[in-house]
């Protein structure tokens, strides 16, 4: 008891608690899944950086070679395809587009998503009904759909395949994003912040946002694997990233034709999607038990 | 004798909820006033509309009709902004000490947090100190002071509660329900604790619970509540001893007491269940639980607050 | 000694989880006698839900794992019995009475469909049979038989609390569990409540297992108390005993702790200290950290139940000086 009167709070410090951030990094980091998942976006990202200085875009990506329609071998790891380009090459060097288009479209997504989704949880009445009313609508046109006709109306480019996914995307957020508001702004510690005099823009930036995000970060994990998905999706239709860019989805498009005579042409950029899409997930599934310990029990 | 000091005085308070099924009357035309440095606690079950009366008078919900005079300023009609300011004089302690704190800040941060908000202190020095010292009068053990809310039990978050409370140095604060969540021990550590920053700082109470055994050890009124109005209401004493309304006396009759093979007065149980709040007619809201119940209070009126003798008030058409 | 119908011995309940292993349960020892019922009084965290839980071998595993110990109803060991002797004893022999009404119920079926339902699974009668029968539980506790028909979500807390006992009682079993059945609902209701069970338990002949925080709900049901603390118990006997001549410092605690017996304006003399992490228990007498009476002895070793006359153990350090008296005791 004595001693208590001459400590400050720079040595009480020692007595640090774990915060909620670090208590889910630790058990983060116990999920074997997830730590291989990130490993993978890692190395990933790494590659999407470093293409440049590794390849040269109009000589290795888009230039032509004598090697036609080459198996892999140990000069051209994944094969050549029809026009002699390296596919290991293509691959690595078509990682920076999925990951763009992922991480961008869902990055555009979950701003409107946020927005929309807590005024509507915040406030009901009017903002809900809006908000959850245009959600509904474009939730009932099938994603693939809306988004040919978002690119055919932009053009062709990664700017509209960007705008194109990122709604599909928005409109989830919205939905999780009020759910958390609505369960959030019922706690008692909101009506106390209210009860200690805190303004309501306080409220919202201080105490409700930070502890509605848990399932917006893992929503984020998994939608940007699931966009990548759709990117590939539309680019094999046509209507994505337009050809000689090395585009997984493209690839596989422009592989198609060759399914039989060289499996490879689709068969690694195939790979690489299931990979990025499967570490994703796996991230996305430790997240998920790391900052809900409860639902794992 | 010094002359009394009326701190909060509540006249004709009414909060209706609009829901599908019609009016609910959460809080029916609630008349009270306390003194300063007393407490008034206010008994009921649930469904009451006790913390609704709690919620109300501190303005976190708006009142239908009715006044409420702080210190003798009328605050019914205060805007939020405004009220923001008069949050320093008047606080309150929740229930749930597990999810009343939110759940990302450390202690240090939830209990300067109102210290911050309503600038009281301005270096950052100075806060800390006030924390600590904070702390120390409810408590805590400094060592906490990094600690997240997870770590620690229900009785220490409630401490933490009441030093959040206390930061502004309120002159009133509204306890609602704040040791039902606790464990028996650790229920005794809150109440003498509360009991005790009561005498040192002169604190105003309004202890709200469902636990008249609580307030009768706690409170010097005690008004007892029965959907959404006041049935009894008497200095502390007078109700345990002289219980007039038959819900009080229903009420005192169905604690369970812990006492083996001594004289105990027999129980006396209530029939049927707490009627629903939404489209009351005007009668008498007890009326078909009562055994009591004669004809007079069939043909209604709705009961008033009568006063049966000195600052003991009954609502009730037979016990006069 | 008159007959038993349950008798736990030596319990030892661990739970391993990632961060360590949680002590529940630590040689826990107790019986109900035949017909009798026996108030679990303990705090959070003392382990009364997991020796629950045990008695009906239904503890969560993993992590759960049962240490040691024997838990016999009737005679038969519940830890040794195979899945279909256990399913068999769940239900017939034994029923459960949880806290919370509502998720012991199921929404979607009307409440005289889940009693008979629970009647179905252990005779065999046609569900017509079965239903009348579920409406005779309801009134028997209470309820009118036209509201059989109803869901759940139509009846108050306290009516919800009576369809889980006329379910529980539905297939006759001669041992009953409740854990903390009242405390979830209103004071008056909560003495509706006790009055129909104490008043089933006594026209069925049957024993119970009453779970609480709640002294005086002890002293209005119970025949006998086991007072536990950190996976033990510290104190055990008749009603009687454990009120009017406590023995342990722990219980003597719990009482000085309640309001309701005070006067007002007296001071409550609460336990100091909290409950022991149950991963990191103290060495010795669990209790001792916050004993007022606690000595150099208390910290080295459990003490062991020791007979204080009767049927009243109490597990304290302090008996060996037979001198020793409670303040509450020596007061008168």
């Amino acid at each position: 008891m004595s001693e208590k009167k001459t400590v400050s709070v720079e040595t009480l410090n020692e007595y640090k608690g774990r915060s909620l951030a670090q208590e889910t990094w630790r058990r983060f980091l116990k999920n074997k899944g997830a730590i291989v998942g990130m490993a993978f976006m890692i190395l990933l990202v790494i590659l999407a950086c470093s293409g440049d200085l590794i390849y040269d875009f109009q000589v290795d990506i888009t230039g032509f070679s004598a090697d036609l329609s080459e198996s892999p071998s140990l000069d051209h790891l994944f094969g050549t395809d029809q026009l002699g380009r390296d596919i290991f090459a293509r691959v690595i060097y078509g990682t920076r587009y999925s990951l763009i288009i992922g991480v961008g479209s869902v990055a555009l997504g979950l701003v409107v998503g946020l927005i929309t989704g807590s005024l509507a949880g915040f406030y009901g009445g009017f903002w809900d009904q809006l908000v959850m009313r245009a959600n509904d609508i474009l939730y009932s046109i099938p994603n693939i759909m809306l988004a040919v006709v978002i690119v055919q109306l932009l053009g062709k480019s990664i700017g509209s395949l960007l705008v194109a996914l990122s709604i599909s995307s928005a409109t989830s957020f919205a939905k999780i994003t009020r759910a958390a508001v609505m369960t959030i702004r019922g706690q008692e510690y909101v009506e106390s912040a209210y009860a200690m005099g805190l303004p309501t823009w306080k409220i919202i930036l201080k105490h409700i946002i930070p502890n509605c995000l848990s399932p917006i970060i893992v929503q984020v994990t998994l939608a940007i694997g699931s966009n990548i998905i759709s990117a590939s999706s539309l680019s094999f239709l046509g209507v994505g990233v337009p050809i000689p860019i090395p585009e997984w989805g493209t690839m596989l498009a422009e592989g198609r034709t060759y399914i039989v005579s060289e499996p490879w042409m689709c068969i690694f950029p195939g790979l690489a999607i299931m990979f990025t899409v499967l570490a994703l997930n796996l991230m996305g599934d430790g997240l998920r038990d790391a900052l809900d310990p409860k639902l794992k029990r | 004798m010094a002359e009394k000091k009326i701190i909060l005085e509540v006249q004709n308070l009414t909060k209706y909820f609009d829901t599908p099924k019609g009016k609910l009357h959460a809080v029916d035309g609630v008349n009270f006033q306390i003194e300063e440095g007393k407490t008034l606690g206010i008994v009921g079950e649930s469904g009451c509309g006790k913390s609704t009366t709690g919620r109300t008078l501190l303005k976190l919900l708006e009142p239908t009709a009715g006044t409420i005079l702080f210190n003798g300023e009328d605050i019914t009609h205060y805007s939020r902004a405004r009220m923001r300011k008069m949050r320093t004089q008047m606080q309150m302690i929740f229930q749930d000490p597990f999810s009343s704190l939110d759940p990302r800040q450390s202690i240090m941060q939830l209990i300067s947090e109102p210290i911050k908000e309503h600038k009281l202190l301005k270096s950052k020095a100075e806060i800390e100190k006030r924390t600590l010292e904070l702390m120390d009068i409810v408590g805590l053990a400094r060592r906490f002071v990094n600690s997240y809310p997870h770590e620690l039990d229900g009785g220490r978050r409630q401490r933490i509660g009441i030093a959040r409370a206390l930061a502004v140095n309120p002159k009133l604060i509204v306890c609602d329900e704040p040791v039902s969540a606790l464990d028996v021990s650790i229920q005794a550590q809150i109440l003498n604790l509360l009991k005790q920053l009561q005498r040192d700082m002169g604190l105003t109470y309004i202890f709200i619970t469902h636990d008249l055994s609580v307030v009768k050890y706690f409170a010097d009124d005690i008004a007892v509540m029965y959907l959404g109005q006041m049935v009894e209401k008497a200095p502390s004493a007078e109700i345990f001893e002289k219980p007039t309304h038959p819900y009080t006396q229903a009420l005192l009759s169905a604690i369970p007491i812990p006492v083996v093979g001594k004289d105990k007065p027999p129980r006396k149980l209530l029939r049927g269940e707490i009627t629903s709040p939404v489209n009351l007619p005007d009668q008498c809201r007890f009326l078909k639980r009562c055994d009591a119940c004669q004809q007079c209070c069939q043909d209604g009126p709705n009961p008033q607050l009568v006063e049966i003798s000195p600052n003991h008030f009954v609502a009730c058409h037979i016990a006069k | 000694m008159s007959e038993k119908i349950l008798e736990i011995k030596d319990l030892v309940v661990h739970f391993e989880t990632d961060d360590g292993c949680v002590k529940a349960i630590n040689g826990l020892t107790l019986s109900v006698g035949k017909e009798k019922t026996l108030g679990l009084v303990g705090e959070t965290g003392a382990g009364k839900t997991t020796t629950a839980l045990s008695i009906l071998n239904l503890v969560p595993s993993p992590p759960g794992v049962i240490k040691g110990g024997s838990i016999e109803l009737d005679g038969k060991d519940v830890l040794q019995m195979s899945d279909k002797e256990l399913e068999h004893m769940r239900g017939n022999d034994v029923a459960m009475i949880f806290q919370d009404p509502m998720t012991a119920l199921n929404p979607v079926l009307t409440v005289g469909e889940q009693i008979a339902e629970s009647i179905m699974l252990h005779e065999h009668i046609s569900m017509k049979d079965a239903f009348e029968r579920a409406k005779e539980m309801l009134k028997m506790v209470g309820i009118a038989e036209s509201r059989a028909y109803d869901y759940p979500h139509q009846f108050s807390g306290g009516m919800r609390q009576r369809v889980v006992i006329a379910i529980a009682l539905a297939c006759q079993p001669n041992f009953l569990i409740a854990d903390e059945p009242t405390t979830a609902l209103d004071v008056t209701i909560q003495a509706q409540v006790l009055d129909l069970m104490k008043e089933l338990i006594e026209k069925n002949h049957m024993s119970m297992l009453l779970i609480t925080h709640d002294l005086g709900v002890v002293a209005e049901v119970c025949n006998d108390v086991a007072v536990m603390y950190a996976g033990r118990i510290v104190e055990i006997g008749s009603t009687e005993e454990v009120f009017n001549s406590t023995r342990h410092p722990y219980t003597e605690g719990l009482f000085d702790s309640l309001p309701n017996l005070k006067e007002q304006g007296e001071e409550l003399v609460p336990i100091k200290g909290m409950m022991p992490d149950p991963m990191r228990l103290p060495e010795g007498c669990t209790f001792a950290p916050r004993c007022p009476y606690a000595t150099e002895a208390c910290t080295q070793t459990v003490p062991e139940l020791r007979k204080m006359g009767g049927t009243h153990f109490v597990a304290c350090h302090a008996y060996d000086d037979p001198s020793f008296r409670l303040r509450r005791n020596a007061n008168g």
